[in-house]
């Protein structure tokens, strides 16, 4: 009989970390992880929460994804944006969300959105910063609307309007110009889009298209390439060959059946007995 | 552990050791792992001791706020029934649940990158003999 350790696993294998280090002494980078760049941005207005991101992820200095999707669903009525490490913020969304449906389940009451904060950066701040998250963090509970920003290191702010990623520079010029309280829900998706698109084009890490999200106490709105600024134009002249432009010399058919040799099986004539 | 509000896990003073490395002779394992430096053995141990010790620490910070608040037989008694409900006669090697104690730590209503990953981070166990030389050495 042995005896568990009553704790789990911390969920990530060490084992090759001394190898990794040597490695890395000897002058072999570490692989370069998908980045999003990112312009995401968050704002309150009299209804509720409109959350805005860019959909550009970079891998180094290689565009991976042209419309990658960063506003990712926690529960009906809550959104988190992420900006940072793409399968980080992927990985720890998607399980803040599973955990925040559980405890729902388990309180019976609709999740709050300080709940989410908290075991967000719970979790941030014991991985010490190594789980490259920035997260936006907005929705409507039973308490009202609530906007939160949350570091990689787990530090949280809660603020009216707020952006994060390498181009939150761009989208709070715009956000410090223009914001004022109980904005009407044209007025601050204009301002939204604009805000994104400040990043979208004085930034090389964010580009393509703008999405929006809309979340009110009554619904919750996904706009989808919201705005779509970079379509890529159709080319002026055709470079395709026509049929006919090189003649062929010869053709040749290979049949894929070599050989065929057909055995009946069991159908000497053996009916089945239904007397 | 001994008794202390700490939430997060002390750094330790760096240590080098053959513990990881070690093959089947005691010595370090040059064909698997490169060759012995004691600047990468000691490198990166404090993130790792972090988060393995992280849960035992936020742990033992509580069942010493219990010890404070209802005496020292409450955790004893919560330490008893997680050793009752630990012993396991299973292989080590294989992928193990342990409903009960989930229960007990409170993690039948959360999911943890353990969960999702169900114990095969490091893929099957290279030999079954290390395996269980560890299991019944304890």
């Amino acid at each position: 009989m042995s005896q568990q350790s009553a704790f789990s696993s911390p969920g990530f294998d060490f084992s090759n970390s001394v190898r990794n280090n040597f490695l890395q002494e000897k002058g072999m980078p570490l692989p370069k992880a998908t980045s999003t760049g990112t312009t995401i941005v968050g704002c309150l207005f009299k209804d509720g929460i409109i959350l805005g991101a860019d959909t550009r992820a970079t891998e180094g200095e290689i565009i991976a994804d042209k419309n990658c999707e960063k506003i990712h669903y926690i529960t009906e009525s809550i959104r988190c944006c992420g900006a940072g490490t793409a399968a980080d913020t992927e990985f720890t969304t998607a399980s803040i969300s599973s955990n925040m449906e559980l405890h729902a389940l388990s309180t019976g009451r609709k999740p709050r959105v300080v709940t989410v904060m908290t075991m967000l950066k719970q979790y941030l701040f014991q991985y010490q910063g190594h789980v490259g998250a920035a997260l936006v963090l907005g929705g409507v509970d039973s308490t009202g609307p609530h906007l939160f920003t949350i570091h990689p290191h787990g530090s949280t702010d809660k603020l009216p309007y707020v952006t994060m990623g390498s181009g939150s520079l761009a989208a709070m010029a715009v956000f410090e110009s223009s914001w004022k309280p109980n904005m009407e829900r044209n007025e601050a998706l204009a301002l939204v889009s604009a805000a994104v698109s400040a990043g979208i084009f004085n930034d090389l890490g964010s580009g393509s298209n703008v999405d929006a999200c809309i979340i009110t106490a009554t619904q919750t709105e996904m706009l989808r390439n919201f705005v779509k600024p970079n379509e890529r134009v159709e080319k002026e002249r055709h470079y395709t060959f026509r049929r006919g432009t090189t003649a062929w010399k010869s053709e040749n058919i290979r049949d894929l059946i070599v050989n065929e040799d057909i055995t009946l099986v069991g159908a000497t004539g053996d009916a089945m007995d239904i007397s | 552990m001994e008794p202390s509000y700490r939430i997060v896990p002390p750094s330790q003073i760096k240590t080098a050791s053959i513990n990881d490395t070690a093959g089947s002779l005691g010595l370090h394992d040059t064909l698997q792992y490169g060759i012995r430096s004691i600047a990468t053995e000691i490198r990166g141990g404090q993130f790792e001791n972090r988060i393995a010790k992280w849960e035992e620490t936020q742990d033992n910070a509580r069942l010493h706020m219990l010890a404070n608040l209802y005496g020292p037989s409450a955790p004893m008694r919560l330490l008893m029934e997680r050793q009752i409900v630990s012993a396991s006669p299973h292989m080590p090697g294989m992928p193990q649940s342990n409903i009960h104690l989930d229960i007990l730590m409170g993690r039948d209503e959360t999911l943890d990158p353990t969960d999702f990953f169900l114990g095969l981070e490091s893929g099957p166990p290279l030999s079954i003999h290390n395996e269980m030389e560890k299991k019944l050495r304890l």
